[in-house]
């Protein structure tokens, strides 16, 4: 696997801290086994929580809300970020809500949510007559809730109006037609009972004619009333239907307007707000500059500055009211450039590469390793083979100047100022007290021409620096313990033995070193080159 | 103990990691605002007190805001510049040859730039374009774009362990993961309910990751378990700027703030503040241990000073 092959270097890589130990030596056991998931190297960067369900719960609440949906998506994934949901949660959650529907609950709650969603997406000119808009979903399949919103609602307005006015018409004909005559006929036979009373049936037939007559005028009357009313109730209709029209229109508009403006202030309040808003505003030395400031700085951005752009978001001072105090002097060029001026120090630079195409020179030293990657030889494998023959020219010089240097210094060391080691950092975990400014000073002797001189060892050797290691006094406890084990694995501590040797030789002037290697990884005690040798010889073993 | 002033308003200060008595400072004119901006590599004097001497400097159009010394060559640094530009520069060529790229991809300020420790090939750069660019130096172009926070990256972090993977805090108030060989962040951390402008991995625990924000506060976070920190950090009265873990103590911590200290911190200690630094007399803005002296530590600020002192001694000199 290309991950596994790629973290090699990794696993024993000695701290030299017992809280170390236990990670590193998981580690090197999963890469032989590359399955144990939570100290696989790969995956401690990787969220291996499975999905929270009522997160995502909460999420798909938060999504459906209709506001939500008008702002970026963007800004909908930063909130969850910022909620604490990982990103299989939310990207579930965006799963569980398609973008345009308008129904937002799954499709599990259908009957619930053709109910609510036509309570909410009811527009107010229909409002008069539920009862044909409520049969309209109720036919419809669930395929018209896919479609578009607005398309719904002009459809259904149309739809709405229509029926509005052929039921109105439809109804003032009728009335005009068949109630009004009634009326009428009810009334004549009202009179004509009492002209019966009066006259006799030789009046009925003159009535009956007349009734007709009557009947017939009066039948034509309510015809033109009827084709008038009729008129005006359809015109008043199509009028009213253009209105509707254009009101809705209008509505959508401002719908559109306020739906922009509410997003560019939320991208205001987040961008312009947090970012030198603060500072600026809750200043309080400068309270009178300031309120001048903000309303002339509505945007996060300054197009009147013609070439170079101030900077048009700082880095933020403060998350509350209590602003840091700016120098006066940043106030003064703030307001500067709010003006529109230039401050008059600038000088027009021209930095562009002179030569793009210029060979970028070999280096002259060979990257030294860092203090916390101890003596791992693997990961100075690939600096080993950056060329012995740089290291001795770089260390050489390197050593005679800093000879030089540390040769004006005064009296009592023979050491730049700066290395001289300070005692007075004390850890709970490192112990960093030095044995004695003595050996700490001759042994520091050594250390400017060994720093920068690395052996061309090859990767199983350790670097210098484990030299130097070896004279600090790092994890005593831990050494002690531990280099009663190795002494029983007499094969593989000698040659590391051997090796070290080889290294101190070349690396040492005196032979003191020596003489404490050859006294065998037994001899814990006392000596100091012991203890370090068997921390030493400890950490190359824990690597196999 | 070692103080130079320098005439514009520092940003960061960088140790080299092959010399030990070499830094490099990169500054901004006008508090970074609008102004060119310059590079200074200073050397330690051989005495304790003193001024520190300039090897070289560069002039660069737009303020320098970060800077990242080579692993791989001990002459090359690169620069984070305003203008959305990522320069390199070679220390033994004279400024007229210099610098010898300008790398202009990214389209806002570039604010965070770290160079991998562990495979020395190649080097990471955050901007407020939202995007984190992964580049080499023997490219022309970047190599890969990492496009998901929603808002300013105003920091990058190698893991000093794992080559591949690298931490970026952003101004969306998260901390991101990724691992190059994976085409999207690997972990999200919401962190903090503010800005997040720092973070740095612990160089003794690979799991570790310290992240400070504009809400005071230095969260110490283990990947594994994320959801709550294994410490919170207060004592800074503004916002913290930058933190860094030691690479000689596995517990120790340095971070700077707008209140114009540098405290010292262990965060395994039940009182986590082992010391405070008050000698810049404007916002301190980078910090920086050196890898290779022990205890050596650096600090500059908007006040223009840089400042090299041992920890546990006074900065300011007797």
């Amino acid at each position: 696997m290309a991950t596994e092959s790629s973290s090699p270097p990794n696993p024993p890589a000695a701290g030299g801290t017992p809280q170390n130990s236990a990670t590193e030596t998981v580690q090197p056991a999963n890469e032989v086994k590359q399955d144990a998931a939570p100290q696989n190297p790969k995956s401690v960067f990787v969220n291996s929580e499975p999905i929270r369900e009522d997160q995502v719960q909460n999420a798909v609440k938060f999504l459906s809300h209709p506001k939500v949906r008008d702002s970026p998506v963007f800004h909908r994934r930063n909130f969850l970020e910022k909620k604490g949901l990982t990103k299989e949660e939310i990207d579930e959650a965006f799963r569980r809500v398609p973008d345009p529907s308008p129904s937002a609950q799954p499709t599990v709650t259908n009957q619930v949510g053709q109910g609510v969603t036509t309570s909410t997406i009811q527009p107010t000119s229909v409002s008069q007559t539920p009862v044909p808009i409520i049969t309209v979903p109720s036919s419809a399949s669930s395929s018209m809730f896919a479609l578009a919103r607005s398309r719904f609602q002009w459809y259904h307005a149309v739809f709405a109006v229509s029926l509005l006015a052929a039921s109105g018409a439809g109804t003032a004909i009728w009335v005009k037609k068949s109630m009004i005559p009634r009326l009428k006929s009810w009334i004549r036979w009202v009179v004509m009972e009492e002209k019966n009373g009066d006259g006799g049936i030789t009046n009925i037939k003159p009535t009956l004619a007349e009734e007709a007559a009557a009947a017939a005028k009066a039948a034509a009357a309510a015809a033109s009333d009827v084709a008038k009313a009729s008129q005006e109730m359809m015109i008043s209709r199509y009028e009213e239907k253009v209105n509707m029209e254009k009101f809705m229109d209008l509505m959508q508009m401002q719908v559109k307007e306020i739906r922009s403006m509410g997003s560019a202030i939320k991208h205001l309040e987040g961008r312009s707000d947090k970012i030198e808003r603060t500072h600026l505003v809750e200043h309080g030395g400068h309270s009178g500059s300031i309120t001048n400031l903000k309303p002339t700085y509505p945007n996060g951005h300054k197009p009147e500055i013609d070439s170079h752009s101030a900077r048009s978001s700082l880095p933020p001072t403060s998350a509350d009211k209590s602003a840091p105090p700016h120098p006066n002097s940043y106030m003064d060029i703030m307001a500067m450039v709010q003006r529109g001026e230039r401050p008059p120090n600038i000088r027009d630079i021209n930095d562009q590469p002179p030569n793009p195409n210029q060979q970028i020179s070999n280096p002259r030293l060979a990257p030294r390793s860092k203090p916390w990657e101890g003596a791992y030889q693997a990961k100075t494998s690939s600096r080993g083979g950056f060329g012995s023959a740089l290291n001795g020219e770089g260390g050489s010089d390197f050593g005679a100047q800093n000879n030089e240097a540390s040769n004006q210094v005064d009296a009592q060391s023979t050491v730049p100022w700066w290395q001289k080691k300070n005692s007075r950092i004390t850890e709970t975990e490192y112990v960093e007290a030095k044995p004695g400014s003595t050996t700490v000073v001759q042994t520091n002797e050594q250390p400017p021409i060994q720093r920068t001189w690395v052996p061309p060892q090859p990767p199983p050797v350790a670097m210098p620096e484990a030299a130097e290691a070896i004279r600090r006094p790092k994890s005593k406890k831990e050494a002690e313990p531990v280099s009663q084990e190795t002494s029983g694995e007499g094969f593989s501590a000698a040659e590391v033995t051997d090796e070290l040797q080889r290294i101190t030789k070349i690396s040492e002037s005196g032979g003191e070193v020596e003489e404490m290697h050859s006294g065998g990884q037994e001899t814990n005690g006392g000596l100091l080159g012991g203890l370090k040798l068997s921390e030493i010889e400890e950490e190359p073993v824990q690597s196999y | 103990m070692n103080v130079s002033k320098t005439p514009f308003n520092g940003y960061s200060v960088k140790f080299s990691p092959f010399y030990e008595d070499r830094l490099a400072v990169a500054t901004a004119q006008n508090f970074g605002i609008i102004g060119n901006g310059r590079v200074h590599v200073f050397s330690l004097p051989p005495t304790p007190t003193g001024a520190l001497t300039e090897i070289i400097s560069f002039d660069t159009a737009d303020g320098v805001y970060d800077l990242a010394w080579s692993e791989s060559h001990d002459s090359l640094l690169i620069a984070a510049v305003a203008d959305g530009s990522v320069k390199l520069f070679d220390t033994n060529l004279p400024p007229p040859q210099n610098p010898l790229r300008s790398f202009q991809e990214h389209t806002r300020e570039v604010h965070g730039v770290d160079y991998n420790p562990t495979r020395r090939d190649s080097f990471v750069t955050a901007s407020w374009d939202d995007t984190v660019k992964l580049w080499s130096l023997d490219r022309p172009a970047s190599i890969r774009t990492f496009k998901e926070h929603a808002y300013c990256v105003y920091s990058v972090a190698w893991n000093p362990r794992h080559a591949d993977v690298f931490a970026s805090a952003s101004g969306d108030c998260t901390v991101r993961v990724w691992d190059v060989r994976e085409p999207g962040s690997t972990m999200i951390i919401p962190g903090h309910e503010a800005e997040i402008l720092y973070c740095d991995w612990n160089k003794y625990d690979e799991c570790l990751i310290a992240t400070s924000s504009v809400d005071k506060s230095i969260r110490v976070w283990d990947v594994r378990n994320y959801r709550v920190p294994i410490a919170s950090l207060n004592g800074h009265g503004f916002a913290v700027r930058k933190v860094k873990f030691s690479p000689h103590h596995r517990n120790l911590m340095m971070s700077c703030s707008y209140d114009m200290t540098v405290c010292m911190w262990d965060f395994m200690v039940e009182d986590s503040l082992v010391g405070r630094y008050d000698h810049h007399s404007e916002f301190a803005i980078g910090v920086d241990f050196n890898v290779l002296v022990e205890g050596l530590v650096a600090s500059t600020g908007w006040d223009q000073m840089v400042f090299v002192w041992q920890h546990g001694t006074e900065p300011r000199g007797p």
